[in-house]
């Protein structure tokens, strides 16, 4: 798969260069994201009104937590995937109402967060071993630890139940911008060190990244690691949310979540887009979702035009990155 | 033609598995080898193979298909409304199977033309031919199942003396068929070459656009056929009829052996796999575990299968 991929991506970096200048590689979802505000803002002012953003970024967040998760086990290439990002966020939301708030009594701030954090790295590392040390097809090793994350989800919460202490919803409300912000500095952290650089070599080319030294293995391993314990922090504002324990809604997220990824522009063969875009992507349905809720048309519309948008974006994605290459190759030659 | 041998390998240890998994249920759960659960067991696994010939070709040509389920419920929703509408069976079955080619050619030409990742277009496809049916259905299907539909996909069904529905031994003849399509006929070289390497296949003229648009037809068009069995099989239509093999589907072509990779793989492996799956649920079902406990088994099983013979060589290995 990733070979499809770097057969475009080689050798053409000033066409890379213009384009990260202009959409900042992320695909047509910035443009998208101005057409649906503007959109929204002018169906619904009150809704989008200054004093109700917290609520709406609340509502937004675990989507947008889901996509920045996915994003980094993507960007290391050679089939990267995590197909376990919404299950993991729905076990994550079982563990945290359930054993430490109804079993445990325990509902501090400073023993859930990192406990919630916890579970997401453990998932996380799972996921890491069996795909780069066992060296089983990502989507295949993550597809087990689905199942495994939510048959354990429903067997121990085979019913919505609970609730969520009062900080945590705020997390949802008022507050909704401090774990999202949270997460990204936590990822403009990684940005900095060369973690990220060894990242995006084996996610281009994995076998010029190996030859040049870097510890191909390793580097992948922690990709899945970090994509864990964003996972564990969407499963928390997932849980600030709904403000109770749910089996049925972590795993809804996954496939909702790739596509966010690839609306962002983030390429699905590794090497290439940001988790700002990933981002952009998710904020993109839920803007489409808002929208169109607010027409009340009929769900199946919803489906149809956030399938239809999801192909447009990424086709016209692709035309451009193509037009862009043709353009570079003649400028080269 | 050493890779050949590995993939025989591979299906011949998949069948093993089955059948020491059929041993394994009829030591521990009495009735298990009753003439009922055979033959149920026989149509659940043959439904799934059925679903998961295109799985395997696409996989083969190094691509993967997600629009299977959505492909699935659409053919199951509209034939069974087609025909309520009273249609002829085989106007129904023809225009929905046509639907269904058309679908998937896009699914290629798109993904294989603009060098798109397949995951995300036959989401998107799928997401839109599900809403689209679902808008025309008002989200309640209605409609039947045509009498010899039924009698050809009833587990109590008989065919040529046998116990078995004709399902079963039509099911035979197609696993022959996809054999000798994929071993024996240039098409079948063809979809090993592109995904083996998509460049060195275009130097041997061969078109990898035109083998993606027309494999991705065909896996569309095999979930169409499993969408109208499935009719027969509940007898009544439903939408999400499709969902349990969007990832099934995988599982079984990845137990049968066939790489994720593309250009390695056989169908023979992907039908053990589907045995697999099936022996795997009806014998965690049978011990009595919940269906959620049914579900986390099998992803471990998964896993642990996968781990014995499914690895992917270390990257330094490929220099």
């Amino acid at each position: 798969m990733s070979e499809r991929g770097a057969t475009t991506g080689s050798g053409h970096r000033l066409a890379r260069a213009i384009q990260r200048s202009v959409f900042s590689s992320a695909g047509f979802a910035p443009l998208l994201f101005v057409i649906l505000l503007a959109i929204n803002i002018w169906l619904n002012p009150a809704r989008f009104a200054p004093a109700a953003w917290g609520t709406l970024l609340g509502l937004a967040a675990p989507l947008i937590g889901a996509a920045v998760a996915s994003t980094p086990a993507f960007l290391g290439g050679r089939g990267g995937i995590d197909i376990s990002v919404g299950p993991l966020m729905g076990f994550v939301n079982a563990i945290v109402v359930l054993v430490f708030i109804q079993m445990l009594g325990v509902s501090s701030p400073f023993a859930i967060v990192p406990a919630a954090l916890l579970v997401g790295v453990a998932g996380g590392v799972v996921n890491a071993f069996l795909a780069t040390i066992l060296r089983i097809q990502p989507i295949v090793a993550t597809l087990g630890t689905y199942l495994v994350l939510v048959g354990a989800t429903l067997t121990i919460l085979p019913a919505p139940t609970g609730t969520a202490p009062q900080w945590l919803s705020q997390l949802a409300g008022t507050w909704s911008i401090l774990p999202l912000g949270c997460v990204f500095l936590v990822w403009w952290a990684i940005c900095r060190t060369p973690y990220y650089d060894q990242l995006m070599a084996v996610g281009s080319d994995d076998r010029a990244a190996y030859t040049a030294g870097v510890p191909v293995t390793k580097v992948r391993f922690l990709s899945f690691v970090i994509t864990g314990l964003f996972s564990g922090a969407a499963g928390l504002m997932l849980t600030a949310l709904i403000g109770s324990a749910d089996p049925a809604v972590g795993p809804t997220y996954t496939l909702i979540a790739i596509s966010a990824v690839a609306l962002g522009g983030v390429s699905l063969a590794g090497g290439r887009g940001s988790v700002i875009g990933a981002a952009i992507g998710a904020i993109d349905i839920f803007l489409l979702q808002s929208a169109l809720t607010y027409l009340n048309v009929s769900t199946f519309i919803l489906q149809i035009s956030y399938g239809a948008i999801l192909v447009l974006a990424i086709v016209l994605t692709a035309v451009q990155d193509r037009y862009m290459e043709q353009r570079a190759q003649r400028a080269g030659s | 033609m050493k890779s050949l041998s590995t993939d025989q390998r591979r299906a011949l240890g998949a069948f093993l598995i089955a059948i020491a998994l059929h041993m394994l249920g009829t030591l521990l759960i009495q009735g298990y080898s009753s003439a009922f659960s055979m033959r149920a067991m026989l149509v659940l696994a043959s439904l799934l193979a059925i679903a998961s010939i295109g799985q395997t070709l696409v996989i083969i040509l190094g691509g993967i298909d997600l629009s299977i389920p959505f492909v699935i419920g659409f053919a199951n929703v509209v034939s069974a409304q087609l025909y309520g509408d009273g249609m002829s069976f085989w106007v129904v079955c023809v225009i929905v199977l046509a639907l269904a080619l058309v679908i998937g050619a896009f699914n290629g030409l798109v993904s294989g033309g603009l060098n798109i990742h397949p995951l995300i277009v036959t989401l998107g496809v799928g997401t839109i031919i599900q809403g689209s049916v679902l808008l025309w259905t008002a989200g309640f299907p209605s409609g039947s199942a045509p009498a010899t539909l039924s009698e050809f996909v009833s587990i109590g069904g008989s065919a040529m003396g046998l116990p078995v529905p004709w399902l079963v031994p039509c099911f035979i003849v197609v696993i022959a068929l996809i054999t000798v399509l994929l071993v024996r006929t240039p098409y079948g070289r063809r979809v090993y070459a592109v995904g083996n390497n998509p460049r060195a296949a275009m130097l041997a003229l061969i078109s990898p656009l035109g083998m993606w648009t027309l494999t991705f037809a065909i896996s569309a068009f095999f979930a169409a056929v499993t969408g109208i069995l499935l009719l027969g099989f509940t007898g009544s239509a439903y939408g999400e009829v499709g969902q349990p093999y969007l990832f099934q589907t995988i599982a079984a072509v990845v137990i049968g052996g066939t790489a994720l990779v593309g250009g390695r793989g056989s169908y023979l492996g992907t039908v053990a796999g589907a045995l697999v799956l099936t022996e795997l649920n009806t014998l965690l079902i049978g011990l009595g575990l919940q269906p959620s406990v049914v579900q986390a088994a099998l992803g471990l099983v998964i896993i642990l299968l996968v781990s014995l013979y499914g690895r992917d060589p270390h990257v330094s290995t490929r220099i």
